[in-house]
């Protein structure tokens, strides 16, 4: 249906003094269709940087990042991208319900869809109850799934996670990845998920595309050999997977530092 | 009676619940009733203690200075029931409330521009400061002599008084808002109305009703100015009557029923606008003492 293709994507951002600090050297990789990509790499080295270029919020010097989609011609109207941040950016005076309807009535889907998409996706991620209740009286974990909620609601071709669990307590982040895991499955939702925490995306990826320090170039690229539902973080093959990944990321970090 | 009955009941129920406090852990909670019941009590205290004091005071100086409270109050129930009270709230009322509507649908689109466009904020600071700084008995005095004694004069007054006012508070508000939230609606696309009525405007409400108080306060000073310089009608002008007979009854009943009207637009109006808007925020009376 969706996915993403980024080939040579070179970007600079401009320093201080005027000079230009190049961020990302000529990355490419393609996104997996119907199945989660990680984008994995310390912080700082440019995957939130790429995301907003695909949404379209920042330019390339150079190259390509595109959602390919055969349900639109490309390059004549813009994908239709979800997004789910770091915090959940919600809007805090809409009650939840009026938070996904925020993002239905930006992206111009006809009114008489939105009821049933909302109740639909708020079931999806547990929170149908909450649907008249305002964002401060939720618990962080909460909040997130609105935020999740939100970026589904939509019905994306992709998307896109900023380190949506980076902020949460150890076992909220751990119950909300199997969730998210468990939901983008059920969806056949493509997606991209930024993250620095390996273990992470060992059980989130479906594919894995390791990203080296600044300036970014693609270090590796792995696909899981073990299907979303049943990646277990105790089993083996996990750990196998787990140690492979970072391995690779130990090598790059050592590199960096010789 | 009755109310000193239920100061005390307050007063022991406080105490007993500070005392249960001490052996109770957790700590019981005073219920909302009786945190009511002593709130009410504390404000009519608060107001008695004023009363008590002009009276000690009207018992020193002679009545055309400082008249009795009770002589006053009965000039006030005169004034309310006469029906004169109404004509004359109503006139200065509406040159307030016209005055301030003018101000805020100019304030808060200009107050937002500034806000959020570097070029236009160095355009329209220097007059918003200048405008400030203008003190309103200025302002009354040069639209008066520019529409003349007409209804027009007084709205203009008070809207170019509290205009910048208004317009400081919502720029420096807007300064603040959340860039996060604004990425957050491009991701979505949302229009250009949609970011400011859904995104903009909601993290402005606070600073929105701030300034609604503030407006309100300087918009009546104005508006009796104005209505001392030749108005026939509005509390001002009857003030003004009340001053050329040398009748200290009858400037202090004008000022009281002036201070009730303010008074019940200040707790029951704003009061209300301001639960209903900020009914999405946790309250945070349960930290406070």
């Amino acid at each position: 249906m969706a996915y993403v293709r980024v080939e040579n994507a070179v970007k600079y951002f401009p320093r201080e003094d005027g000079s230009e600090m190049l961020v990302l050297d000529g990355v490419s990789f393609e996104a997996k269709e119907f199945g989660i990509t990680c984008l994995l790499g310390p912080s700082g080295c440019g995957k939130s940087t790429l995301l907003n270029i695909i949404t379209g919020l920042e330019r390339l010097e150079q190259g390509r990042a595109e959602v390919v989609s055969n349900h639109r011609e490309s390059g004549k109207e813009d994908p239709r991208l979800g997004y789910v941040f770091q915090d959940p950016r919600l809007l805090n005076w809409k009650r939840v319900e009026d938070n996904l309807i925020f993002a239905l009535k930006g992206m111009g889907i006809p009114r008489e869809v939105w009821d049933e998409r909302v109740e639909k996706y708020l079931s999806l991620v547990g929170l149908i109850e909450f649907r008249k209740q305002y964002p401060l009286y939720l618990s962080g974990g909460m909040r997130q799934r609105v935020g999740l909620a939100r970026g589904l609601v939509i019905e994306p071709e992709v998307l896109l996670m900023d380190e949506p669990y980076s902020k949460l307590d150890h076992l909220t982040a751990r119950k909300l990845r199997e969730d998210t895991l468990e939901i983008c499955a059920r969806l056949k939702q493509t997606a991209l998920l930024v993250t620095h925490d390996v273990e992470e995306a060992a059980f989130m990826g479906d594919r894995i595309v390791i990203f080296s320090p600044r300036p970014a170039h693609i270090a590796d690229i792995f696909d899981n050999p073990l299907p979303p539902l049943e990646r277990d973080m105790d089993d083996s093959r996990f750990i196998q997977f787990k140690k492979k990944l970072l391995q690779s990321v130990m090598r790059l970090i050592k590199t960096e530092e010789v | 009676m009755a109310k000193q009955e239920k100061a005390i009941a307050a007063q022991s129920e406080l105490e007993a619940a500070v005392s249960a406090g001490v052996e109770a852990i957790p700590r019981r909670r005073k219920s909302a009733w009786t945190e009511a019941i002593q709130d009410v009590v504390l404000r009519v205290a608060g107001v008695l203690a004023l009363v008590f004091v002009w009276w000690i005071l009207s018992l020193i100086f002679p009545a055309t200075l400082v008249p009795r409270p009770m002589e006053t109050f009965g000039e006030v129930a005169a004034i309310v029931t006469t029906g004169d009270f109404f004509y004359e709230m109503g006139a200065t009322l509406r040159r307030v409330l016209v005055g301030f509507g003018i101000a805020m649908v100019v304030a808060i689109p200009l107050g937002i521009v500034m806000g959020t466009l570097r070029s236009l904020e160095s355009f329209f600071e220097p007059p918003v400061i200048l405008g400030l700084t203008m003190p309103g008995l200025i302002w009354a005095v040069l639209m008066i002599m520019f529409f003349g004694l007409t209804e027009t004069s007084a709205y203009a007054a008070v809207a170019v008084t509290i205009c910048p006012m208004l317009a400081i508070s919502i720029w420096q508000g807007t300064k603040s808002v959340d860039k996060d939230l604004i990425d957050m609606s491009k991701a979505f696309h949302a229009s250009p109305w949609s970011k400011v009525m859904d995104v903009i405007i909601p993290q402005l409400i606070s600073h929105i009703l701030a300034a609604i108080r503030y407006g309100l306060g300087l918009a009546w000073k104005v508006v009796v100015v104005v209505e001392m310089f030749g108005f026939s009608n509005g509390v001002g002008y009857q003030v003004v009557r009340g001053f050329n007979i040398f009748s200290m009854k009858a400037v202090l009943a004008w000022a009281i029923t002036f201070l009730v009207v303010m008074i019940i637009i200040e707790f029951g109006f704003i009061g209300w606008l301001e639960r209903v808007v900020t009914a999405w925020r946790p309250k945070i009376e349960a930290w406070r003492r």
